[in-house]
């Protein structure tokens, strides 16, 4: 047993035989938020599929709190509480809001929601319509709700602010270090640097399939971030 | 097995280098085989509705085809018998009468099967050979060369009806059929038969054939009519239908069914809860008891054991097909239109139901009126020889 | 005539709620996981032999109903093992796939049972009166339990939250595995309580119509008319198209003539299929 509460080691996978993500390593240890930076198609989005089981590895291992979880189904991982939100199709289009949060809820009842409600009110107001009216950034914030509100120890989100105004993205920010101080531990894919700067403990950035950096957020600068986001 | 294959293949090979059409190959072949065997194409149910006779005709064929090669066969020739399905469209089936003639070369053909084919394969065999149709169906037909063997409405109506009226409660009767040409044309003829004997015909329903129909409604109209008698012309899983409703509905105290088409495979369908005062017209029941039917019934049991097929009206007169066939080609030397069609007229042969009289291209014949008793048929009255009153030439 | 109004009455809702039994499992599969099973009216003749083999096992008739779910279950069970999963439930192949089911399930019964008629004996015989008209009590014990089973589905589909994630599974099967919802199994399950329901249909109706391999043909078009009018994948488009479907040939057949009813349901949903796919009530 090595130090980290999530454990990616020496991924290798994609989509069929291809091989978009090449012997990556990351250790989340608890209540640590790492981003996950890097440049479109660089194979961050398969990385994150291939941690949370949605994806089967190529070669290498996934551990959660210790246990090996490489290659169990999602649905599995999530009830030894691994959570993933996605970076498309984040909701259930023909359920209603309330339906999406209720949906594996055995009283449907939706009381122990009302803090984040309180955060996006936008979503209580609309509890009735289906999801599939609400607008893209409208879906997102829904995303997350149903994600933190699953109280999963580890979260993995995959860009959680693509469509989301400034002021929802500092919101945002807020739930999840709030999260992460109550001890949960997060890797969020993340281009926006709003977002990654207030939540943000160590930044992981990948080129090619293979990570390129890793450090401490104090120890990278903005200006080092910016030069592997550019061509 | 792989040998014959590889022959086929080869003459196959030669003959179309030859420049032969493909049809040449099993032509080389059929030499070898016996050069005088007389084939006879016989069009059976073995898919669509009536599908659930297959067996049993099949089984009627081929003990017709033994019984006839015991006695020398037709012509001095043995018969054998080349199958092909009924159950399909009626193109279809004309489209496999077609290839019995050209391609199997058989010399006559015997169906049992729905006149819609009936009419498909009339048209195809336009006379040329010898077509022998035998089950039940509503007359009016004269096409050439074509001879009928199965009960006529004239002869299931004439005489049984004044004999039911003795278990009736009277003489009104409702009539409900299939929406076909059998039907309406029964209960066309039905009518004039109800008319002589002084009955009153009270309504009449037509359920479309080969739908999902229910019985309900009609039931119901019934037990506010209350009828004397309901002449039914339903076919195969209508008529189950039908008369397990009316039993459930509690009219078989009171009502007399008579149907023109039941038998045994429908019965057991209807089961014994429901064939109370239920009575069939037909020409053959599988348990009347005549010596020629013990024997037929005998010699399947001795075939097929316990696995022999219900045999009934519909099957048993491809049987007869065969008895008929060896009869009239006794007479006329020949398969020839016009020689077969002499001998025929007049001819009397003896099948498992008694004594049949071709008169007409149609057959006169025994016509049993049977009531059900639980799953079975009991005879209740044989008329002898009833004429078809068809008038063909 | 009055009591033949009366009678009719009843005729229709009893046909309505047949309808609506028969078309159950089919509408399950259908309008929650998008396979149109073909083979659904093979399912309800296999319930119904099953009910003749447990009748003539001298066992009481009851019986006949776990007894089909079970049949219908573990067939259905393998054929989304073997055949509706590796189609990865597509629409178009699991149609064909099951029509072939269809044509296989038809023949293996046709080689245990023959093609010949069986019949099932009525297993609550005699008549009730019902509002002064006699009935049979048969027929009115089926409109009790199908009404019955109507409606609790109905309450279950509203309370239970199976209905939504199935919806949610359709819709979104990689989110819902994200969800939490074990995708695979919760198909699986829809599918053979689709079959099974099939099946339970079978043991209901053998008693009113001859059980014979082909049976089922009979079941599979008025149940597919019913759904093409009332719309898919929800409860109110199950009563609509039962009702209009079962009603209007009720009604039609009592009032002009049987034919004309068929012709005139035929004509309906060609219409829709036409005009209106998707049904009056399909799911949004």
């Amino acid at each position: 047993m090595t130090g980290g509460y999530f454990e990616i080691e020496k991924i290798s996978g994609g989509y069929g035989s291809g091989r978009v993500v090449r012997d990556v390593s990351i250790s989340i240890g608890r209540g640590e938020v790492v981003c996950l930076l890097g440049r479109n198609g660089v194979g961050k989005s398969t990385l994150a599929k291939l941690a949370c089981g949605f994806l089967r590895p190529l070669s290498g291992a996934v551990r959660l709190a210790g246990h090996e979880i490489t290659g169990a189904r999602p649905s599995e991982n999530l009830a030894v509480g691994l959570t993933y939100c996605p970076q498309e199709r984040v909701v259930f289009d023909d359920l209603t809001v309330a339906e999406n949060l209720s949906l594996m809820r055995a009283n449907r009842r939706l009381d122990d929601l009302d803090r984040y409600f309180q955060v996006f009110p936008r979503l209580s107001e609309r509890l009735r319509q289906h999801a599939g009216t609400l607008s893209g950034g409208e879906k997102k914030l829904l995303s997350l709700v149903r994600g933190l509100a699953e109280g999963s120890d580890m979260i993995v989100i995959d860009e959680p602010t693509e469509g989301v105004q400034f002021e929802n993205v500092v919101r945002m920010a807020e739930l999840i270090v709030a999260r992460k101080n109550a001890g949960a531990s997060f890797l969020v894919v993340e281009q926006n640097l709003t977002l990654v700067d207030r939540i943000a403990d160590r930044i992981v950035i990948m080129d090619h399939g293979e990570v390129v950096l890793s450090a401490a957020a104090s120890e990278v600068d903005r200006e080092d971030i910016l030069t592997h986001l550019t061509v | 097995m792989l040998t014959s294959f590889k022959l086929t293949r080869r003459n196959f090979v030669r003959a179309a280098s030859a420049g032969a059409l493909a049809i040449g190959a099993p032509a080389i072949l059929r030499p070898a085989m016996a050069a005088d065997v007389l084939k006879i194409g016989v069009l059976v149910a073995d898919s669509g509705p009536a599908a659930l006779f297959g067996p049993a005709q099949r089984a009627a064929a081929e003990l017709g085809a033994a019984t006839v090669n015991a006695k020398g066969g037709i012509l001095g020739r043995q018969v054998a018998i080349v199958f092909a399905d009924a159950g399909a469209s009626p193109a279809e089936v004309a489209k496999s009468a077609v290839k019995l003639m050209l391609s199997d070369k058989v010399e006559m053909i015997f169906g049992s099967h729905d006149s819609a084919v009936r009419q498909g394969v009339e048209n195809v065999v336009k006379g040329k050979l010898p077509y022998v149709y035998t089950p039940v169906f509503e007359g009016d037909d004269c096409s050439p060369n074509v001879y009928f063997l199965g009960e006529v409405p004239e002869q299931e109506l004439q005489k049984t009806l004044p004999k039911l009226l003795e278990f009736a409660k009277g003489k009104t009767f409702y009539l409900v059929g299939n929406d076909y040409v059998w039907a309406r044309t029964t209960n066309e003829k039905a009518k004039k038969y109800i008319g002589e004997i002084g009955g009153k015909v009270v309504a009449e329903d037509y359920y479309p054939l080969g739908a999902p129909n229910k019985f309900e409604n009609t039931v119901a109209k019934i037990k506010a009519e209350k009828p004397s008698v309901v002449l039914q012309t339903l076919v195969g899983g209508d008529n189950v239908n039908f008369n397990r409703t009316f039993a459930d509905f509690n009219l078989s105290d009171d009502i007399v069914r008579l149907s023109c088409l039941l038998e045994e495979n429908t019965l057991m369908g209807i089961g014994k809860d429901a064939s109370k005062n239920l009575y069939s017209s037909l020409g053959y029941f599988a348990d009347i008891d005549l010596p020629e039917n013990k024997t037929f019934i005998g010699e399947l049991a001795k075939k097929y054991g316990d696995k022999a097929p219900q045999q009934c009206t519909i099957s048993k007169g491809l049987y007869d097909a065969f008895i008929f066939a060896s009869a009239v080609a006794a007479k006329s030397k020949s398969l020839g239109a016009k020689e077969f069609a002499a001998a025929a007229e007049g001819i009397s042969f003896e099948t498992p139901s008694g004594p049949m009289t071709m008169t007409k291209r149609h057959t006169t014949k025994n016509i049993f009126l049977a009531r059900c008793d639980g799953t079975k048929f009991t005879v209740i009255d044989t008329f002898s020889a009833v004429p078809t009153q068809q008038s063909c030439t | 005539m009055e009591t033949l109004l009366l009678t009719q009455v009843i005729n229709v809702v009893y046909e309505v709620l047949i309808l609506a039994i028969i078309v159950l499992g089919l509408a399950v599969v259908m309008g929650l996981l998008n396979v149109l099973n073909i083979a659904h009216g093979e399912f309800i003749m296999i319930g119904a032999y099953t009910a003749y083999v447990v009748q003539k096992s001298g066992l009481p008739y009851v019986l006949a109903v776990p007894a089909a779910a079970g049949v219908c279950g573990i067939i259905g069970l393998v054929v989304e093992r073997f055949l509706i999963r590796p189609l990865r439930y597509e629409p178009f192949e699991t149609l064909l796939a099951t029509w072939g089911l269809g044509l296989l399930l038809r023949k293996l019964v046709e080689l245990g049972f023959g093609r010949g008629y069986r019949s099932v004996e009525i297993p609550v015989v005699g008549s009730l009166n019902f509002f002064g008209e006699a009935y049979p009590t048969y027929r009115l014990v089926l409109m009790g339990v199908s009404a019955s089973v109507l409606a609790g589905l109905f309450l279950w589909y509203r309370r239970a939250p199976t209905g939504a994630r199935i919806r949610a599974m359709v819709g979104n099967p990689v989110l819902a595995e994200a969800v939490g919802i074990k995708t695979r199994e919760l198909a699986r399950n829809t599918f053979v309580t689709g079959t099974a329901m099939a099946g339970i249909a079978g043991v209901m109706i053998a008693p009113l119509t001859p059980v014979e391999p082909f049976m089922g043909l009979a079941f599979i078009v008025n149940s597919f008319f019913a759904l093409v009018v009332g719309g898919m994948g929800t409860v109110a488009g199950l009563f609509a198209g039962a009702g209009i479907i079962g009603g209007l040939q009720s009604v039609l057949s009592a009032t002009v003539n049987p034919t004309t009813a068929y012709l005139a349901m035929l004509f309906l949903s060609i219409l829709f299929l036409w005009q209106r796919p998707r049904g009056l009530f399909p799911r949004p």
